[in-house]
C-alpha cells in the first residue's frame, strides 16, 4: 500500500446504504481507493455500479433519507471527512474539493448569470469585495478557454452551448484553487470534438495547478488517454485497481477483459462484437456470491464463485482484484 | 397472376437502390414579432443525397445540431420535408397521399434512441409491439399474440413476458423491444435512430450484434445514424459525415476510415478517445463550437473552425465531388 | 431484476406491474392519506344510502330530516321534553346538534346536505371533465388555428369573475325547459357549475398534451401509422389521465364550496336542505344565539373539504411518475 502521507484522498472500506421504500439499496459496498497527490484516477463502471455514490460520499452530499454513509473512512489530507463538523466540511467543499458534473444545462442555475454563479463560490470562501470577485471570475474565464470573457460575464447558461457551459462549472470548479477535483462523467454529454477540448483543457489544469483528479466516467477510451490510476467498479463494489497501462495492458478480472474486448475500436475489424451477456443486476437484488458470476464465463458454473464473495486482494505492486480466479489471487492474503 | 402483371410487379422492383434520397431539406421556420412573422429559417437539412442498396447499411455520423436525426426523421414524414425527393424502391414516398403512405409505413420502420422514453408507460409490451399489427389489420386474437411472442424471442426476450410493463425492463431490454417493434410488419427498411447511444458500453455490443443479425436473417436494409465512429464503422458498409446539415463525406467504409479526406473527418477520427494508452495519437483538436443551424456560417460551413482553412472558404460552398473518379466524395477543395 | 430472457418451465403469460398498481400501492402505505379516504368514502356513501332511501322508501329515521324531533331551536346536548303535534303525552329528547325553527334535526339536515353537495359536485365535475378534456385535447394536439379558437374561448370565459358566472347561469336555468326537459333546482345547480368550471382542467390538459406530443414513443406511433385520434385517445391521454385524477380529487372541494355559496345567495334547491342554505338560514338564527345550525354545516363542510384536500396531495404524490424517488 502507498504510504498515506504521498495519498491526498486515502477511502477505506466506505459503504453506503439506501433506505427506500422498496428495499435496502447497497450502492456502495466495502470500497476502497487511494488517489495520489498531483495524479488523476478514473473511477470506471457502468450505470448502477456506485461510482457516482462514492463521489457524492466524499462530498457528504448523500440525502439522508433516504441514503447514509453507514462504514468507512474518508482521509482527505490526514482529515477524516466523516467526522468533521458540517460548517467545516462546507468550507472544504468548493475549496479544498471541487465537483464538476455530467449535464452543465441543470448543473447550472438558469436564473444567474454565469459571472454571477463563479462569483459566488468565490464569495463564500474568499474574503474579495465584488469587484475583486468580478476580476478574478473575469480571469477563471480565461484560463478555462473562454473567449472575450470580459462580455460573456454576464450571459446566462441557456446562451452559451454544453462545451461552454461544462467550461463554467470548471471554471467555478477551480477558482478557489482546489486540491482535489472530483469530475463525475463531464464529458459524457458532449460531443466528440468538444469533448477533446475539455479533457485537454483538464489535463492543462492539472499540470498548471497540481492537483489530483478523480475522474469517473464509463468510457474506456478516455480513461487510456487521462488516467494515471484506475479503479474499475461493478454492482457497488471494487473489482480491480492497477495503474492505466497495466489495466490495458493485462486486465485481470472478467469484466475488465469483457468489457475491452467488447468495445469496438477505430481500426479493428471483427464479425461479431464480443459481448458480456445477461444484463447488470438491480441493486435491490444482488446475487449470491460474486456479483458478476450470472455473466462471468469463468464463474457461472463455480460453486465457489456462487456462494462466496472474493474480497479485493493485493495481487502485485499497485495491483488489486476481487476474483477467485485471477492470477496469484488464492497465494496471497488480504 | 397474368404474364403482363408479372412483368410490371418485377420492373418495379428491379430498381439497384432501395434508398435513393435526392437533395433533400427540411427548414424549419423562425417565428419573430406580434403577428409570427417568418423572419428566417433554421436549415436543419441543407442539401443531402445519397443512395443505398438492399441489404446494405449506410452509418450517418455527425454530431449534434448536423441534422442527423432530423434526416431520418424526415424520410419517414415525421417532419414534412421542404424540398427534394426519396425514391423507396422506386417510389417517391414524398409525394404519396396519406393512403399510400400508411402503406409505406409498413416497409420503412423506425428505431429510437432513448430506451426510457420510446415505449409508452401505460402499455404493455406486448401491446406496444402488436400495434402496428392491430393498425394494419394484420392480425388479431390469438394470431397477433402468437407473433408478439415470436417477435419477442426473435430479439431474445421471453415471450412469457409480453404482460409487463417498459419500467419492468432494463434499458437493453427495452431497446430489443423497440426492435420487435420495427419489425412486427416485416419491414425492408429500419431507420436505426443513435440505437445503442443510451446504452451501457456492455449492453451496446449485444445490441448492434442482434441487429446484425437480424439484417443477416431478414434481408434488411440499415440507416445506422449515430455518433459514435467506432460503432459506425463496425456495422456500416458505407459511411455519410454530415456537418451543419450537409453531408462533407461519403465513402465506402474501409475507404473513409483508410483514408480519410475532409478536415472535419479527420478531426472527428482524431478526436475519438482510444481505449489504449500506448497509443497516443496526434489529436487534431478543433477550436471553437459546434455552430448552430439557425445562424451558419456563410460559404464553407465548416470554415471558422478548420485547421486549412482560407480566404476562398468563406465565400464559396463546397460541392460534394468525387475526389477518386468512384465512390469516395468529399466536399472540400483541399481533399 | 428477474431475468426475463428465458423461459420458465410454466410458459404462461406472467402478469405485470403497471405505473397504476405501484401507484395505488405507494398510496396504501400511506396511513393518514388512507384515512381521510375513508372520511370521503363515508360522505359518498351516506349519500348514496340516501338516494336508495328516497327510491325504494325505506324510511330509515337518519334520513327523515322533515320529522320534528323536538321544540324550535332547541339547544344541542340537552335533555329536553316536549309534545309532538297530535299527541297529549310529553316525550323525552335529546339532540346532537339542536333544531331549527321547525323542530326538525339539524343533525338529520347536515346528513342529508351531503347528498344535495355530493351530488352536485360530481356531476359538475363529470360536465367540467366532459368539455374541458377534449378541448384540451384538441386544442394541443392540433395547435395551429384550433387552439387559437380554443385558448381565445377560455381566455375569454375566464375574464369574467367566477361566482358571477356561476350565478349568471343559475339564475338563467332554473325553471327552464331545454330540449324537452325540464331543469330542477338541484340540476340548475350543477349545471351552471359545470359549464363554468371547466377552464382550469382545460388549459392543464392542453398543457399536458404539448409537452407530450414530441415525445418518442408518440413519434412512434407516428411511425407506425397510428390515426391521430389513436394517438389522443391511447397514447396521450392515458399518460394524463394521473393528472386528470389529481385534479378531479382538488376540484371537487371547490365545487363543493360552489355549491354551498349558490344555496347561500338561495340559487340553489329551494326545498331540500343543505348546507348553504343552513349558513344563510344562520344569517338571522345567530342574532338570537342560535349557532348549532352554522356549527353544524361547517363541521360538515370542514371535514370533507380537509379530507379531499390531503387525499388529492397524497394522491399527487404517489401518482405523478416524476416524484418517484426510487
Amino acid at each position: 500500500m502507498t504510504q498515506t502521507n504521498d495519498n491526498l484522498l486515502s477511502i477505506k472500506n466506505l459503504s453506503t446504504h439506501f433506505y427506500t421504500e422498496q428495499g435496502l439499496v447497497k450502492a456502495v459496498q466495502d470500497v476502497s481507493f487511494d488517489i495520489p497527490k498531483g495524479k488523476t484516477l478514473a473511477v470506471v463502471g457502468e450505470s448502477g455500479c456506485g461510482k457516482s455514490v462514492t463521489a457524492l460520499s466524499v462530498m457528504r452530499l448523500i440525502p439522508w433519507p433516504p441514503g447514509k454513509i453507514v462504514d468507512g473512512e474518508i482521509l482527505f489530507d490526514g482529515e477524516s471527512l466523516r467526522e468533521v463538523s458540517e460548517d467545516r466540511m462546507r468550507q472544504i467543499r468548493g475549496n479544498d474539493i471541487a465537483m464538476i458534473f455530467q449535464e452543465p444545462m441543470t448543473s447550472l442555475n438558469p436564473v444567474f448569470t454565469v459571472g454571477n454563479q463563479i462569483i459566488e463560490v468565490v464569495k463564500l470562501h474568499q474574503k474579495k469585495s465584488g469587484h475583486e470577485a468580478l476580476g478574478i471570475a473575469v480571469d477563471m474565464m480565461r484560463k478555462v478557454g473562454i473567449a472575450d470573457p470580459e462580455r460573456r460575464v454576464g450571459e446566462y447558461p441557456h446562451q452559451m452551448s454544453g462545451g461552454m457551459r461544462q467550461r463554467v462549472m470548471i471554471a467555478m470548479a477551480l477558482c478557489c484553487g482546489p486540491e482535489l477535483l472530483i469530475a463525475d462523467e463531464p464529458t459524457t454529454a458532449l460531443d466528440v470534438t468538444i469533448q477533446a477540448q475539455i479533457l485537454e483543457l483538464l489535463r492543462t489544469l492539472q499540470r498548471q495547478e497540481g492537483m489530483s483528479i478523480m475522474m469517473i466516467t464509463h468510457d474506456l477510451g478516455v480513461v487510456a488517454e487521462n488516467a494515471d490510476e484506475v479503479v474499475v467498479m461493478y454492482a457497488s463494489r471494487v473489482v480491480e485497481k492497477a495503474s492505466a497501462e497495466e489495466l490495458f495492458d493485462k486486465p485481470l478480472h472478467p469484466y475488465t477483459r469483457g468489457l475491452l474486448k467488447s468495445l469496438p475500436k477505430l481500426g479493428e475489424r471483427k464479425e461479431r462484437l464480443d459481448v458480456i451477456g445477461g444484463s447488470v443486476p438491480n441493486p435491490l437484488h444482488f446475487p449470491d456470491g460474486c456479483k458478476f458470476h450470472p455473466r462471468c464465463p469463468l464463474g457461472c458454473n463455480d460453486s465457489r464463485c456462487r456462494s462466496q464473495e472474493p474480497p479485493l486482494k493485493q495481487v502485485a505492486a499497485g495491483r488489486s482484484v476481487a476474483c477467485w480466479h485471477a492470477e496469484g489471487y488464492d497465494d496471497k492474503s488480504e | 397472376m397474368n404474364e403482363d402483371l408479372l412483368l410490371y410487379n418485377t420492373m418495379k422492383h428491379s430498381s439497384e437502390y432501395l434508398v435513393d434520397v435526392k437533395d433533400l431539406k427540411t427548414y424549419f421556420p423562425i417565428r419573430s414579432g406580434v403577428f409570427s412573422k417568418i423572419v428566417g429559417h433554421v436549415k436543419a437539412v441543407d442539401g443531402v443525397s445519397f443512395k443505398i442498396r438492399p441489404g446494405q447499411t449506410l452509418g450517418l455520423v455527425g454530431e449534434s445540431g448536423c441534422g442527423k436525426t432530423t434526416v431520418g426523421r424526415t424520410m419517414i414524414r415525421l417532419i414534412p420535408p421542404t424540398e427534394g425527393t426519396f425514391a423507396f424502391d422506386g417510389e417517391d414516398v414524398f409525394s404519396q397521399p396519406q393512403g399510400r403512405m400508411k402503406e409505406l409505413r409498413r416497409d420503412i420502420q423506425m428505431m429510437f434512441q432513448d430506451p426510457y422514453g420510446s415505449l409508452n408507460p401505460r402499455m404493455t409490451v406486448g401491446s406496444i409491439i402488436g400495434e402496428s399489427l392491430g393498425v394494419h389489420g394484420v392480425a388479431r386474437g390469438k394470431e397477433r399474440q402468437d407473433r408478439v411472442a415470436d417477435l419477442l424471442n426473435k430479439v431474445g426476450l421471453s415471450a412469457q413476458h409480453l404482460n409487463r410493463y417498459p419500467h419492468e425492463f432494463s434499458g437493453g431490454q427495452r431497446q430489443r423491444i423497440g426492435i420487435a417493434r420495427a419489425l412486427a410488419l416485416d419491414p425492408k427498411l429500419i431507420i436505426c435512430d443513435e440505437p445503442v447511444s443510451a446504452l451501457d458500453v456492455s449492453i451496446q455490443s449485444q445490441i448492434v450484434n442482434l441487429l446484425q443479425d437480424l439484417q443477416e436473417q431478414l434481408n434488411l436494409t440499415y440507416l445506422f445514424i449515430a455518433h459514435d465512429l467506432a460503432v459506425v464503422e463496425h456495422i456500416s458498409d458505407f459511411v455519410a459525415v454530415m456537418y451543419l446539415g450537409r453531408i462533407v463525406e461519403y465513402a465506402d467504409r474501409d475507404l473513409l476510415y483508410a483514408n480519410p479526406l475532409h478536415p472535419y473527418t479527420q478531426a472527428l477520427l482524431s478526436a475519438i478517445p482510444e481505449p489504449d494508452p500506448g497509443r497516443r495519437k496526434h489529436r487534431i483538436v478543433l477550436g471553437g463550437e459546434v455552430p448552430s443551424p439557425s445562424n451558419p456560417p456563410s460559404g464553407c460551413p465548416f470554415h471558422p473552425r478548420c485547421p486549412l482553412a482560407e480566404d476562398c472558404c468563406k465565400n464559396e460552398i463546397q460541392e460534394l465531388v468525387s475526389k477518386d473518379g468512384n465512390e469516395h466524395l468529399a466536399a472540400c477543395w483541399k481533399a | 431484476m428477474t431475468d426475463l430472457t428465458t423461459t420458465t418451465e410454466n410458459s404462461k403469460p406472467v402478469k405485470g406491474r403497471s405505473l397504476w398498481a405501484d401507484g395505488l400501492r405507494r398510496l396504501r402505505k400511506r396511513k393518514f392519506a388512507m384515512v381521510c379516504f375513508f372520511i370521503v368514502l363515508v360522505y359518498f356513501i351516506l349519500a348514496g344510502l340516501i338516494y336508495l332511501n328516497e327510491a325504494f322508501e325505506w324510511k330509515i329515521s337518519l334520513f327523515d330530516w322533515r320529522q320534528s324531533v323536538g321544540p324550535s331551536y332547541q339547544k344541542p346536548w340537552l335533555d329536553y321534553e316536549w309534545t309532538p303535534e297530535g299527541q297529549d303525552v310529553p316525550e323525552k329528547g335529546w339532540t346532537f346538534f339542536g333544531t331549527d325553527f321547525l323542530g326538525q334535526s339539524t343533525f338529520r339536515k347536515m346528513v342529508y346536505g351531503a347528498k344535495t353537495s355530493i351530488t352536485v359536485a360530481l356531476c359538475a365535475s363529470f360536465i367540467s371533465l366532459l368539455i374541458g378534456v377534449p378541448l384540451g385535447a384538441i386544442a394541443g394536439y392540433y395547435r395551429g388555428w384550433v387552439d387559437d379558437v380554443i385558448v381565445w374561448f377560455y381566455t375569454t370565459l375566464s375574464t369574467i369573475p367566477y361566482i358571477l358566472l356561476v350565478m349568471a347561469f343559475a339564475v338563467v336555468l332554473r325553471e327552464r325547459t331545454i330540449f324537452g326537459l325540464e331543469i330542477k333546482g338541484i340540476t340548475a345547480v350543477y349545471l351552471a357549475i359545470g359549464l363554468t368550471s371547466w377552464v382550469g382542467i382545460c388549459r392543464l390538459i392542453r398543457g399536458e398534451i404539448i409537452k407530450r406530443k414530441e415525445s418518442e414513443y408518440v413519434l412512434a406511433a407516428r411511425a407506425i401509422g397510428c390515426s391521430s385520434g389513436r394517438i389522443i385517445f391511447i397514447h396521450l391521454l392515458p399518460n394524463v389521465f394521473h393528472v386528470i385524477i389529481i385534479n378531479f380529487s382538488l376540484r371537487f372541494v371547490s365545487f363543493i364550496h360552489a355549491e354551498v355559496i349558490l344555496s347561500f345567495l338561495g340559487l340553489g334547491e329551494a326545498d331540500k336542505p343543505s348546507w348553504g342554505a343552513m349558513i344563510d338560514a344562520a344569517r338571522t338564527e345567530l342574532a338570537r344565539n342560535v349557532w348549532w345550525e352554522m356549527a353544524a354545516a361547517t363541521v360538515a363542510i370542514f371535514f370533507i373539504s380537509l379530507a379531499l384536500n390531503i387525499f388529492g396531495d397524497a394522491l399527487r404524490d404517489c401518482l405523478d411518475p416524476k416524484l418517484r424517488t426510487d
